[in-house]
C-alpha cells in the first residue's frame, strides 16, 4: 500500500522517536546540596514549606538548595508509597530525600525508614516519646488537634466531657454530626475517642504503637455506642457526611449545632470567611478528642540523607517551631512551649500540645475504619 | 423483505488465488496491529497481573503492593488461593453493595432510555423548535463536571435545599432526598442523559420519512408507528446507549459517594474504600473483578447486536 520510497523515511522516523525517548531519562540525583522534598498536604501547607520554611531554611545554610515538590491532597499517594517501596526492594534512588504526607506513617510501618537517633538529629530529643516512637521513623515536626466545633448562639455552655457530649446528642436529635471515619481525620477522631472510652490506657497505649488485632474485640462497646447514636445524628437515619469538608460546611450553614473539626481547618475557615463567628471550638475531657502529628520521614534509599536530616532537624529547633505556629497555619509545634515565643504560644495556653492523645497506629486504624463502616452506619 | 445480502465477489476476498495471506491482508494486519498491542499491553497486561495478585501471587510485580497492603493472602495452591475471594464473599457489606450496585444500574439504565426515547421520538415525530430546544437542554449535562453536578444535586435536595425550602411554603415536608439511593439514581440520570440522547436520536433521524409515512397511509397509529417501525429500525443504537450508560452507572463513584448513604454504597466507592482507607488491595481487586464480570456480561450483549446488524447489513 505504501509506495517503496515512503518505507525508508518511516522506518528512520519511528527509529529516531523510539531513541529519543530513550535519550529523555531523567538525570540522575545531583550533587548533596540539593535536598529532593515531597510534600502531599493542602494548599495551606505548600504555602508553610514553599514561602516560609524553605527560605527560612536556605538563609540559615547557605549550602543547601531545597526542591519542593507539591501533590495536592495526595492524589498520588498510592503511586508514590508504591514507588519507594520499589525503589527501596531494588536499591534504586527513590528521588525523594524528605516527605511530608499522610503515608509516611505506612512506609514507617512497612520499614522503609531511616531511623533518626538524637547523636545525628538532636532536636529530636524535645519531641514527645509516645508521639515519635508512633511514627516508626516518621519525625513528627507540627500537629493539630480535633477539637469540638459548636453554634454559640445556639449552645450557650458546650460539653466539657465525652459523657457530657453523648448525653447532649441523645438530648438534641438531629443536631450533631461527625463524617464517616474513612473519609476524614476529624470523624475518625470522634469514632477512636468513643472507643477508647472503654479502654484502659494501656490498651490505648498498645493500640498507638503496635498493630494489635487481638485487642480489636474491645471495641465492639464504643461500636455499639455509636450505633445507638444512629438516630440521634444528622438526618437521625444513620447516614453521615462523607468528608471533613462536609462536616465543616454543615456546620456553616446552620445544619448541625455541633461537631468535630481539624483546628488548622477549622482557623483557616474562620481566616476565609467561610465559618460564621458564631461557631466556636472547645476541648472535651475523658478521653480527650485525638490530635495528629503530622510526620516527616526520609526514606532509607534516599542518598542525600545527611541534607535530609539537616532540615528535618532545623524543622524542630525553636527557630522552625515558631514560625510554624505563628504563620497562617496557626499549627500546634512539637516542642515544648517554653523554648517558643511566649507571643506566638499566647494561643495555645488551655491546650497541652506535648499531650495530645495520638490516633492508632495506621493499620489498626485502617481495620478501624473497616469496623465502623460493617457495623455502625445504616444499622 | 427483499434480502440485503450481497454476493461476496472474488476479487473482494483477501485471499490470494494460491492460497495464504495476501500482502494487502498483511499490511492491513499491522497497520492495526499497534494499537492492538497498546490495548494488550497497558489494560490486558495490568488486568492478568491484577488477577494473579487477587489470587494470591506476591511475587514479582506484585511484590510491592504485598508489603504495603493489610489481609493479604498468599497464595498455598499452584493455582494460588481463594482467600481474598472468600473474604470479600463472607463480609456484611459485599451483599448489600452488590443488591444496590445493580437495583441502581437496573433503574437509571431503564429511565434514561424511557426519557431519551420519549425526548428524541417527540423530536423525531414531531419536531419543530420546542423539541429542538428541550434536545439542547437535554444535552447540557454533557459540558459539566459530575464532582459539580453531585454537589449542585446535593445542594438542591438536602435538608436546607430548594426542594424543601420551595415545598414548605405550601405546608408539605419534603423528604430529603440525600444520602438515599434515590438522589443516586437522580445523579446518574443527569449525567447518563446527554449520551442516550445523542445516539438515540441520531438513530431515530436515520429513518427515512417514506416510512413513517407509507405506514401512516396504511392506517398504523402512532404507537404502532413507534413500536413496530421506529425502534426495531433505532435497535442499534438503542443497544449501544444502554450498554454503555448501564457499563458507566456500574463502575460510578463520585456520584453515589457524594449523595448516596454510607452503607450500603454502591462498589466502585467499596472499591475505593478497600483500596485506600482500609488498606486492603487484594479484597478491593476481587470486588473490581465482580464488577468486570457483571461488565462483561453487558458487553456481550453489546457485541452480540453489533454482529447481528453487521450480518444484516452484508458487512460480515
Amino acid at each position: 500500500m505504501f509506495k517503496k520510497s515512503m518505507k525508508k523515511p518511516l522506518a528512520l522516523f519511528a527509529a529516531a522517536s523510539l531513541a529519543v525517548i530513550g535519550l529523555t531519562v531523567p538525570a540522575s540525583h545531583a550533587a548533596s546540596s540539593t535536598i529532593q522534598v515531597y510534600i502531599s498536604a493542602d494548599t495551606n501547607i505548600q504555602d508553610l514549606w514553599v514561602k516560609t520554611l524553605v527560605p527560612a531554611f536556605k538563609l540559615a545554610y547557605p549550602g543547601y538548595d531545597v526542591n519542593v515538590t507539591f501533590d495536592l491532597h495526595g492524589d498520588h499517594d498510592a503511586q508514590e508509597t508504591a514507588k519507594i517501596t520499589a525503589a527501596a526492594v531494588l536499591h534504586k534512588d527513590p528521588g525523594v530525600d524528605l516527605i511530608d504526607g499522610g503515608f509516611t506513617t505506612t512506609l514507617g510501618a512497612a520499614g522503609l525508614l531511616y531511623r533518626p537517633t538524637p547523636g545525628l538529629m538532636p532536636n529530636i530529643n524535645d519531641l514527645n516519646k509516645t508521639v515519635l516512637a508512633a511514627g516508626k521513623g516518621g519525625i513528627p515536626y507540627r500537629a493539630s488537634s480535633v477539637l469540638l466545633a459548636y453554634n454559640s448562639t445556639n449552645v450557650t455552655t458546650p460539653p466539657a466531657t465525652l459523657d457530657d457530649l453523648l448525653a447532649w446528642i441523645k438530648a438534641h436529635p438531629g443536631k450533631f454530626t461527625y463524617n464517616a471515619p474513612n473519609g476524614g481525620g476529624s470523624g475518625y477522631s470522634f469514632v477512636q475517642t468513643v472507643i477508647d472510652k472503654y479502654l484502659s490506657d494501656a490498651d490505648r497505649k498498645t493500640l498507638v504503637v503496635q498493630a494489635a488485632p487481638e485487642l480489636q474485640t474491645k471495641w465492639a462497646q464504643g461500636l455499639e455506642t455509636l450505633r445507638q447514636l444512629n438516630k440521634y445524628t444528622y438526618g437521625q437515619n444513620g447516614t453521615y457526611p462523607a468528608n471533613n469538608a462536609e462536616t465543616l460546611k454543615d456546620l456553616a450553614t446552620g445544619l448541625v449545632d455541633m461537631g468535630t473539626v481539624w483546628s488548622d481547618q477549622f482557623s483557616s475557615a474562620l481566616k476565609a470567611g467561610t465559618m460564621p463567628a458564631n461557631i466556636k471550638v472547645t476541648a472535651i475531657k475523658n478521653p480527650s478528642l485525638t490530635g495528629g502529628a503530622s510526620y516527616l520521614g526520609i526514606p532509607n534509599s534516599s542518598v542525600n540523607k545527611v541534607g535530609a536530616r539537616l532540615l528535618a532537624n532545623w524543622v524542630l529547633s525553636p527557630a522552625a517551631q515558631n514560625l510554624i505556629v505563628s504563620g497562617t497555619l496557626n499549627g500546634f509545634p512539637v516542642i515544648p512551649l517554653n523554648k517558643l515565643d511566649p507571643v506566638a504560644t499566647a494561643a495555645f495556653k488551655g491546650v497541652d500540645i506535648l499531650n495530645l492523645r495520638a490516633g492508632y497506629l495506621s493499620a489498626n486504624a485502617n481495620d478501624l475504619k473497616s469496623k465502623w463502616a460493617s457495623t455502625v452506619p445504616g444499622k | 423483505m427483499i434480502s440485503l445480502r450481497s454476493k461476496k465477489s472474488k476479487e473482494g476476498s483477501l485471499t490470494t488465488h494460491g492460497g495464504g495471506p495476501s500482502p494487502r491482508s498483511l499490511v492491513g494486519l499491522a497497520l492495526s496491529l499497534p494499537p492492538l498491542l497498546i490495548v494488550l499491553i497497558f489494560v490486558g497486561l495490568p488486568i492478568l497481573i491484577g488477577l494473579t495478585f487477587s489470587l494470591g501471587f506476591t511475587t514479582g510485580p506484585n511484590r510491592v503492593i504485598a508489603i504495603i497492603g493489610q489481609q493479604i493472602h498468599k497464595k498455598n495452591h499452584w493455582w494460588g488461593t481463594l482467600g481474598a475471594y472468600n473474604d470479600v464473599i463472607h463480609d456484611s457489606r459485599f451483599f448489600g453493595d452488590l443488591r444496590l450496585t445493580i437495583f441502581v444500574t437496573v433503574l437509571s439504565t431503564t429511565l434514561v432510555l424511557l426519557l431519551a426515547l420519549a425526548i428524541a421520538l417527540y423530536q423525531r415525530l414531531i419536531g419543530g423548535r420546542k423539541a429542538a430546544v428541550l434536545v439542547t437542554l437535554s444535552i447540557v449535562p454533557l459540558f459539566v463536571p459530575v464532582v459539580i453536578s453531585a454537589w449542585a444535586i446535593h445542594t438542591f435536595y438536602g435538608g436546607d435545599g430548594f426542594m424543601r425550602t420551595f415545598f414548605t411554603h405550601f405546608g408539605i415536608n419534603f423528604p430529603t432526598l440525600t444520602s438515599t439511593p434515590s438522589a443516586i439514581v437522580i445523579g446518574t440520570v443527569w449525567t447518563s442523559l446527554p449520551f442516550a440522547i445523542l445516539m438515540i436520536s441520531s438513530g431515530l433521524q436515520a429513518i427515512p420519512d417514506a416510512l413513517i409515512e407509507s405506514a401512516k397511509d396504511c392506517g398504523a397509529s402512532v404507537f404502532r408507528v413507534i413500536a413496530n417501525i421506529l425502534i426495531p429500525l433505532a435497535k442499534t443504537p438503542i443497544i449501544i446507549a444502554a450498554s454503555f450508560t448501564s457499563i458507566g452507572i456500574l463502575g460510578s463513584f463520585t456520584i453515589p459517594l457524594f449523595l448516596g448513604p454510607n452503607q450500603p454504597t454502591m462498589l466502585g466507592v467499596e472499591i475505593s474504600n478497600f483500596f485506600g482507607a482500609y488498606n486492603r488491595p487484594q479484597q478491593s481487586l476481587v470486588m473490581a473483578f465482580i464488577v468486570f464480570a457483571i461488565a462483561s456480561g453487558i458487553a456481550v450483549l453489546y457485541v452480540r447486536s453489533n454482529i447481528k446488524s453487521a450480518k444484516e447489513s452484508g458487512r460480515l
